[in-house]
């Protein structure tokens, strides 16, 4: 297809707001995939996705297009993520598209991401194309949504494509405005080819599958092309594009979208963002993007100590198609051998954790997420720190600096008082305060990372009954006053519980940590106390009180075979169990400490 | 061999605690099991000079009068009887004062009475088809019969047993006179209706009471003259004063099962019975039916067979054994399994007596008032 019939655009918008249903629609009106293939989500092709409703990775797929000029086009969509863990996935999209289609819900109007990816997109030039969407629901308000697109981001309301993606309104002029709005591809100028590699997967026939956006020149099989940053040199096997499965095209040329194989076996060796050009009459690499880096920290271990090695094929495997993950081998005095695992987000980190479970068959537990501290030490150096075991001793450290992220939290003026006080609570400060519109406001704050990990996100959602939203973005780091708080068993250390927080906060988790810990351990033959510490300062302390007698029940002859085996049962699950200054810990209590 | 238990399949009801092989059944059912169990008895007599005999259950006094007469008769036959001690098991309100001069014409020395509790309440909660009546009255009928050895079972931490419930039962039950006092906490075993309300949150366990309620049958029993010789066993001795300084067994003692926890051998009859000979544990199937097609086609009912090594075995015995409040001379340690338990197991009576739940005599070793509360533990450390 010549370049001047051939559209790139993503789908961007707040998470829920229709991206993927639409996208099925105009799978469904281009032709693409016909009305007996046609299911709800059909894109969101994980069962973590169609489960939980949401989408995790981008997808492209290729469509034809008949417009009302009566001109055939080729129209290159990709379907982003919502949530704010995948931005990572929306950013590279956008960097393979000319355009992006902004949808925004008629019922909710414009929320965090709308304004976080709106932003993304901007950054790159891209043309917008607005769509309210959900037009269908009784309290949908076109009106305000219209002037929520003026006032908050600068887009005349009346640019805005009407639709409803569930009734299969508006998906007409939705791609009539495709066509006429957004512009086609333009060759760079440059000598020869020059593709951005923006995702990729592994087949275990074709290697690592990169889907590429040809910029300049074209892709062909047979051609010997070169990956910039690694600089190997590789043949081009097959190229060819989704519709959405995969299926082989002869070429891809200027300004397409697909992808190509090339017999790589490791997705290490194709960076994202990277640029492929000719081996030959190589042409300068494109801008690319910026790589990410894992965010949030959490040890996984196997369940069973036997199922190690499993364990890290399957991570492996994960990593295939995972590119933001990244892992690395390490041991727990009370979990054994394991692995510290990096993941964008929290999402990020339950949805893998999901998988290895559920599609992986593993038994896992996943210890206290963490950030990355960074520890200057009196001496001057400065160590990163993602695990509290490989915390220094308060002596030796100079200062302790936390990574902090700009919140943006939109809500409806009514929730500011409350708002406020769960970012004072979250150890966070607001910057500046914006009237968007009549009813609401943006919120603009700094806050430390590993304060919104866990239940900032939920609380937010609960303290607007569901109007308000949260997009944050890295805002590097800033010096805090963080110790290590360690939970002893008998005055043992137990390490899968020690965890870095703030000094103002220690004290309650401690008790906290304390209390449920109580719950979980076995009674045992002596009384076993749990003290929370900071330093050598106990700050919480509980008692499991001693077991009084663990037998009145009869035994005769008729029993003694059973009762052996349930004794040898018995001395077989201590052998599994941790012991910490003679308390034998089952792992189920490490499992349910860790879950709370 | 010297000892030989009989299992009674059969119950009028079953209790909601019970994870016995036991169920209600018909007159013909018991019949042909009668037939079936006098076959085994008869392929076993051979080898059969039994010292103690038990006959438990199931309820074996639910048999009647003429189907204990035919087993009775067939042992007689067999020259199986006049053994030294002779248990038979039944509850309040199947025994007639007839069939308990029958038993007791026969030989039986011994019968041992489910009470669980003298609570009208409780025992409703624990399925118990009788009344707390009827356990008096069976009581009486026994000893009018001429029974001079007595058991009485009862139940602790029952669901919703009150430690003054408790108290109240024990003092009934002690005020009885019984010659051997046997009483256990509740379990909760897989498969019972309790085990189903304690799932479902209708019951619940709570430990330290249950300690309470221990302790206090210690102190009740101890006062009423019993001696404690197992965890959960108590007897009286035929004169006051220390009990044999040989054995440390008061005397009346359950000899069938005391040769249970010193690592007897003995052969059992009826679906589900255990047999221990030669190191060898067989175990009859749970199957009232089958057992009998088996037995009719001359054959024994056995359904698993188990040896373990002679060190396992070993383990196992000091395991038990070790419920006894004696302990385990060590000399008689060396006579039933071969191994020297003071060697074998250094490290872990060490570590027992460092606790202070073991202590060490010149001839023998032995678990603490404090560590037979824990004799589960004790027990895990020495099996191999
Ligand atoms: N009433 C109505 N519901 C819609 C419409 N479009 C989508 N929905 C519903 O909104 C929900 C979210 O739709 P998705 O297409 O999964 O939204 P998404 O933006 O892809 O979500 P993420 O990928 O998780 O960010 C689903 O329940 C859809 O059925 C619409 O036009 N009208
Ligand atoms: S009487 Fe004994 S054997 Fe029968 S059901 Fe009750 S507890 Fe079980
Ligand atoms: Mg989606």
């Amino acid at each position: 297809m010549d370049a001047a019939h051939i559209r790139n655009f993503s789908i961007i918008a707040h998470i829920d707001h229709g991206k993927t249903t639409l996208s099925d629609r105009l799978l469904h009106r281009t032709g693409t995939i016909t009305t007996r293939e046609m299911e709800d989500q059909l894109l969101d092709s994980m069962d973590l996705e169609k489960e939980r409703g949401i989408t995790i990775k981008a997808h492209p797929v290729t469509m034809r297009y008949k417009a009302r000029n009566g001109e055939s086009y080729e129209l290159n969509l990709i379907d982003t993520p919502g949530h704010v863990d995948f931005s990572y996935e929306v950013s590279r999209s956008l960097s393979a598209c000319e355009g992006a289609l902004l949808i925004v819900d008629a019922a909710q109007g414009v929320e965090a991401q709308t304004v976080a990816n709106m932003h993304l997109a901007m950054k790159q030039n891209l043309t917008i194309v607005p769509v309210i969407n959900k037009i269908d629901l009784p309290h949908a308000d076109v009106p305000q949504a219209k002037r929520q697109l003026e006032d908050i981001l600068a887009i005349a309301g009346d640019l805005a494509i009407l639709a409803s993606a569930k009734e299969g309104i508006g998906i007409d002029e939705i791609l009539e405005a495709i066509v006429e709005r957004i512009p086609p591809p333009k060759p760079t100028g440059a000598p020869s080819l020059q593709a951005l590699g923006f995702d990729s997967y592994f087949d275990t026939y074709k290697g690592v599958v990169t889907h590429v956006r040809v910029f300049n020149g074209e892709l062909k099989p047979g051609m010997l092309v070169k990956l910039f940053h690694s600089g190997k040199n590789v043949e081009i096997k097959e190229v060819g594009s989704f519709n959405p499965k995969p299926y082989v095209r002869e070429k891809l040329e200027v300004g397409e979208t697909g992808y190509m194989t090339a017999n790589i076996k490791s997705p290490q060796e194709v960076k994202m963002g990277d640029t492929i050009t000719d081996a030959r009459h190589p042409s300068p690499a494109l801008a690319g993007f910026k790589e990410i880096h894992p965010m949030v920290f959490s040890g996984i271990y196997p369940i069973n100590t036997a199922d190690y090695e499993h364990l890290k094929a399957n991570l492996a495997k994960l990593q295939l198609n995972d590119s933001a993950f990244v892992y690395q081998a390490e041991t727990s005095v009370a979990l054994g051998f394991g692995f510290r695992c990096g993941f964008l987000g929290l999402l990020h980190l339950e949805i893998v954790q999901e998988r290895l479970r559920r599609e992986y068959g593993m038994d896992i537990i996943a210890t206290y997420p963490s950030v990355i501290y960074q520890i200057t030490l009196t001496d001057g150096t400065v160590k990163p720190v993602d695990n509290p075991a490989y915390l220094p001793e308060p002596t030796y450290i100079g200062k302790i600096e936390e990574p902090v992220v700009k919140a943006f939290v939109i809500c409806p003026n009514e929730y500011i008082g409350d708002m406020m006080a769960l970012i004072t609570e979250k150890r966070g400060t607001v910057d500046h305060t914006e009237t968007l519109d009549s009813r609401r406001v943006m919120l603009t704050s700094l806050l430390p990372l590993n304060e919104i990990l866990i239940d900032f996100h939920d609380r937010i959602k609960s303290i607007t009954r569901g109007y308000g939203s949260m997009d944050y973005e890295y805002a590097g780091y800033r010096e805090s006053d963080m110790v290590k708080l360690d939970m002893l068993v008998n005055s043992e250390a137990v390490d899968a519980f020690s965890c870095i927080v703030h000094r103002d906060k220690a004290e309650g988790r401690g008790r906290a940590l304390a209390a449920k810990l109580k719950e979980v351990i076995p009674r045992q033959q002596y009384a076993v106390a749990i003290q929370a510490a900071i330093g050598g300062k106990v700050v919480a302390r509980e008692t499991v009180g001693a077991l009084r007698k663990d037998v009145t029940a009869k035994c005769y002859g008729g029993d003694v075979t059973r009762k052996r085996k349930l004794l040898e049962k018995q001395k077989e699950g201590k052998k599994r169990m941790k012991s910490f200054g003679s308390v034998n810990i089952p792992q189920e209590a490490f499992i349910e400490v860790l879950k709370a | 061999m010297a000892s030989a238990y009989v299992h009674v399949p059969f119950c009028a009801q079953k209790c909601s605690y019970c994870a016995f092989f036991s169920e209600p059944s018909s007159g013909e059912t018991i019949n042909r099991y009668v037939t079936a169990l006098i076959r085994e008895f008869e392929l076993l007599a051979a080898d059969l000079k039994p010292q103690t005999i038990f006959f438990g259950g199931g309820t074996p006094s639910l048999l009647n009068l003429w189907q204990w007469e035919q087993i009775l008769t067939a042992m007689d036959r067999l020259n199986l009887l006049g053994a030294a001690e002779w248990t038979v098991e039944c509850n309040p309100a199947t025994i007639s004062l007839d069939k308990a001069k029958l038993l007791r014409s026969a030989g039986v020395s011994r019968l041992s009475m489910g009470v669980q509790s003298l609570n009208e309440a409780l025992l409703e909660r624990l399925g118990r088809v009788h009344t707390r009546e009827m356990a008096f009255k069976s009581f009486d009928i026994l000893r009018q019969a001429g029974f001079e050895n007595l058991n009485l079972d009862l139940m602790f931490a029952i669901p919703g047993q009150t430690l003054e419930d408790w108290r109240e039962t024990l003092g009934e039950a002690v005020a009885m006179g019984s010659e051997h006092l046997s009483s256990y906490e509740v379990i909760y075993e897989d498969d019972t209706p309790l085990f189903a309300q304690l799932k479902a949150g209708e019951a619940d366990v709570n430990e330290d009471l249950a300690c309470i309620m221990y302790e206090e049958l210690v102190a009740r029993a101890t006062k009423a003259g019993f001696w404690q010789y197992e965890v959960a066993n108590f007897a009286k001795r035929k004169l006051a004063g220390e009990v044999a300084k040989s054995t440390k067994l008061p005397d009346f003692a359950c000899r069938h099962n005391v040769n249970y926890w010193r690592g007897g051998s003995f052969y059992g009859l009826g679906p589900s019975a255990t047999s221990y000979v030669q190191g060898v544990r067989m175990k009859n199937w749970s199957n009232t039916q089958l057992y009998c097609e088996q037995l009719e086609g001359g054959k024994q009912a056995i359904e698993s067979q188990e040896k373990l090594s002679p060190l396992a075995r070993a383990g196992e015995t000091a395991a038990f054994g070790l419920r006894m409040v004696a302990g385990w001379p060590f000399e008689e340690f060396r006579q039933v399994t071969g191994y020297d338990l003071h060697r074998e197991w250094e490290k872990e009576i060490g570590e027992l007596v460092r606790q202070g739940w073991g202590q060490v005599e010149p001839e023998s070793f032995h678990l603490t008032r404090q560590g037979l509360r824990f004799a589960d533990a004790a027990a895990e450390m020495f099996l191999r």
